[in-house]
């Protein structure tokens, strides 16, 4: 196969089975656990749960003064490798333009040379956690297959696209490629990681918001 | 001094006594139901207690060693109680009383705490004691008729 | 209760529901949960980090809820749950949790671990893995109405001493009174001028109140060692005595997992809601300084600190009362650093204080309650759970430290108006 034959099946075919299975699989897992259901509480409550719920949906972002001292550098290199994914992916011109094909509505996008930056932000934050996770006492004994699996798989892209825009080492239309298979290796086997919590925590956050604010206590 | 009959009064001429009565009327208490208590130390500690010329660090290290009493006696959380065991966490917590400088007692005084907590030693050990013809009361009217003899000397 | 590793695991696939299946969704395995949880920030044992403790459970879960997981189990390569993990798990599980909810509140996505734990617990006791211990409390509380063993003959025998002291009658099972007064084993055995603190202060604020012979024992050991049927067992006897005698409120005292039990599990255990309301005694007597009824004297001198019992405050709802309360009676109150919503454990809950084989973890983990304790330097600590307050005192004097451990209740009832002082 040639590699614009390559780049072909990576932005048409590839693409078209990788969002199949990306979507399918969040809807499944998803559906597994509301499926799944929860019991009426039956207790006198104290406060509401829906309210509760919403509310630490966007509190529980913050964390308390003591855990920050003490989780300091994960909770850091956390932030900073989320926010450089969303910047680099949704605030990109060419990202942007592809979505709008896809779906039809657009938005501004930031200048080129802001989201380059952004990147390497982001690259240096993925490298500092996964230095973080093998050699945190707590994170090494509790880290498998899949957090590292899953660290790589997130990498890739960025390191990938990266390349690809500075047109480093090989081919434009073999890195192009490459960044788009490695995104399509993502959502394939997204559904099937701990990556489902960038949709499961809404549920999880609401659910502690809700079970606690039952009680009357804030969390 | 007539005779005390009643808990108003005795409380009340204990209150009234000065520190260093008020230890040893409490350490007579106590004494009265040292047989209920396993541990050593209280027997050295009440001794402390009643004795007019003990120093002040002897005293706080008689109170330190009656605290102490109380933690290895009482009852744990969830375990198996024992009235008859828990006599003594009572006994010690009676010494605890007697040992405690009026300034920092609970209410009543040191004295009427360590009346009121080797009574209930002497109750604990009746819970366990089905056979015992004796009521709690017996220990209070002790407590009056000490009480009495005390003042009377 | 005859146990088996079948049991076991049948108990954990009935404990997954929609929550459990969110939370281990989500867990991307940061590891922060681990520095919320004292039996981890203490010991430096990873194995303790509070997410790893209900490993029994996401095995359950991912191999019985889960696409993957499911696959993964036809073709023989899921991870078991076996009689060697809940044996390695029990101390985890057991020794190393009270079940103080602070893993829950620090979790960035949001997972209640605490209820994760609690809901393993019922797969380890199904399956026969629960401490000693608690097994016996447990078989106590079932057939003598009392984890201690504490029989309604024991109880009146104090009740008399109270009356004896205070000079006022305590009412036993008398019928349509405003509140029903529940007593922990702990307070009947170690403190039982917890009863007379209440006496005083229902006699001053004219409260109709009673203590039943048939229902008196507020710890629920059911809850603890993780079996909701025994837990729902021990509840049922309070709730029929409640609705027999036609008791407005049923009080809860100063014991932490009791509160939990009969407040916020107690109808979910029994299937129905009550037809009484459930409140600490914090609460009511909160609630009697609202009406201003309670009305309290001479002030406290010395330096007070509170110590927030898990079960009450973070988990219960319970942590404005005891500030509204000791603002009646102290000018002189300080917060330990993480006071409130965020407290430590003392160590004890849950279970491990009943549990000889954690006494030493207990012992070295209460390093954390003396880092707090020494940053304020109070003259006196005030909390409103007797486990708390005598774990307190045992830790306290293990390090030499000569500070009081008071009762809330106890030291309201020194300062009511007309009582000596």
């Amino acid at each position: 196969m040639t590699e614009i034959e390559l780049l072909s099946w990576a932005r048409g075919p590839g693409l078209q089975i990788a969002t199949i299975i990306f979507v399918a699989g969040v809807v499944i897992r998803i559906f597994e656990i509301l499926m799944l259901g929860r019991k009426a509480n039956l207790a006198e409550a104290k406060g509401s749960e829906m309210s509760s719920g919403l509310k630490t949906i966007v509190s529980r972002t913050v964390p308390d003064r003591d855990t920050f001292q003490r989780s300091g550098l994960t909770i850091v290199a956390g932030y900073f490798f989320h926010f450089g994914l969303f910047v680099t992916f949704f605030l990109y011109a060419p990202h942007i333009l592809f979505i709008k094909d896809l779906i039809g509505i657009g938005w501004p996008a930031l200048p080129t040379p802001v989201v380059d930056a952004v990147a390497v932000v982001t690259i240096i934050s993925m490298l500092a956690v996964l230095v973080n996770r093998l050699t945190n006492k707590v994170m090494r004994y509790l880290t498998n297959f899949e957090d590292l699996l899953t660290w790589f798989l997130t990498i890739a892209p960025l390191v990938t696209g990266y390349m690809a825009f500075h047109r480093m080492g090989f081919t434009a239309p073999t890195l192009l490629a490459t960044h788009i298979l490695s995104v399509e290796l993502l959502l394939v086997i997204f559904p099937f990681t701990k990556l489902m919590h960038s949709f499961t925590l809404f549920l999880a956050r609401w659910y502690n918001g809700a079970i606690s604010g039952y009680r009357g206590v804030a969390s | 001094m007539s005779d005390i009959s009643n808990d108003a009064d005795f409380r009340q001429i204990l209150q009234d006594l000065g520190s260093l009565q008020q230890r040893q009327i409490a350490a007579r208490f106590v004494e009265h139901v040292l047989s209920l208590s396993d541990d050593d130390r209280l027997d050295r500690v009440i001794k402390t207690v009643a004795d007019k010329d003990a120093s002040e660090d002897e005293l706080a290290g008689a109170l330190k060693s009656a605290k102490a009493a109380t933690f290895d006696s009482h009852a744990r959380c969830g375990a198996e109680g024992h009235w008859s065991e828990q006599a003594g966490y009572f006994v010690a917590r009676a010494a605890v009383a007697a040992g405690t400088p009026p300034a920092q007692s609970r209410v009543g005084g040191p004295a009427w705490q360590a009346a009121m907590s080797a009574r209930m030693a002497y109750t604990s050990m009746l819970i366990d004691d089905d056979s015992s013809q004796q009521s709690a009361h017996t220990e209070c009217e002790w407590q009056y008729q000490s009480l009495s003899d005390y003042l009377n000397v | 209760m005859s146990a088996s590793l079948e049991k076991g695991i049948n108990a954990l696939k009935e404990q997954v529901d929609s929550t459990v299946a969110a939370f281990f969704s989500s867990c991307v395995h940061c590891g922060m949960c681990a520095q919320a949880c004292l039996f981890f920030t203490e010991t430096g044992d990873p194995s303790r980090t509070p997410i790893n403790k209900t490993e029994p459970l996401r095995r359950i879960w991912k191999s019985e809820y889960t696409l993957l997981g499911r696959i993964g189990k036809i073709l023989g390569l899921s991870k078991k749950v076996d009689e060697k993990l809940l044996t390695d798990w029990e101390t985890l599980v057991y020794d190393s949790c009270t079940l103080c909810g602070r893993c829950s509140m620090v979790c960035p996505v949001g997972n209640d671990i605490t209820l994760m734990i609690r809901k393993t617990r019922e797969g380890m006791v199904a399956a026969g893995h629960a401490p000693e211990g608690l097994i016996g409390a447990t078989k106590r509380a079932v057939t003598i109405g009392s984890p201690m063993g504490v029989t309604w003959k024991a109880l009146s025998a104090q009740i008399r001493h109270v009356e004896e002291d205070t000079g006022l009658k305590i009412p036993v099972d008398v019928e349509g009174v405003e509140y029903l007064l529940l007593l922990s084993s702990m307070e009947i055995m170690n403190f039982p001028e917890f009863i007379e603190a209440v006496a005083k202060i229902f006699d001053q604020t004219n409260s109709s109140w009673t203590i039943s012979s048939e229902a008196f024992e507020a710890t629920n050991s059911g809850i603890q060692i993780g079996a909701s049927d025994i837990a729902a067992e021990l509840v049922q006897r309070i709730v029929d005595v409640a609705e027999k005698l036609k008791v407005k409120t049923v009080i809860s005292p100063e014991c932490g997992h009791a509160y939990m039990a009969i407040r916020w599990d107690g109808p979910n255990l029994i299937g129905r809601p009550f037809l009484f309301k459930v409140r600490h005694i914090l609460e009511v007597l909160d609630d009697l300084r609202t009406q201003g009824r309670l009305k309290i004297s001479g002030k406290e001198a010395r330096k007070l600190t509170y110590h927030d019992p898990c079960q009450i405050s973070r988990r219960g709802g319970v942590i404005d009362e005891p500030r509204r309360l000791i603002d009646m009676f102290s000018d002189n109150f300080v917060e330990m650093p993480d006071g409130g919503k965020m407290n430590w454990c003392c160590g004890a809950g849950g279970g491990v204080s009943a549990n000889e084989r954690a006494d030493e973890i207990r012992l070295k983990v209460f390093q954390r309650k003396k880092d707090q304790i020494d940053a304020v330097r109070p003259d006196a600590i005030l909390s409103a759970c007797s486990n708390c307050r005598i774990h307190l005192e045992d830790g306290l004097e293990e390090y030499n430290m000569d500070i009081p451990l008071l009762s809330l209740t106890e030291t309201i009832a020194e300062h009511l108006e007309g009582s000596e002082v």
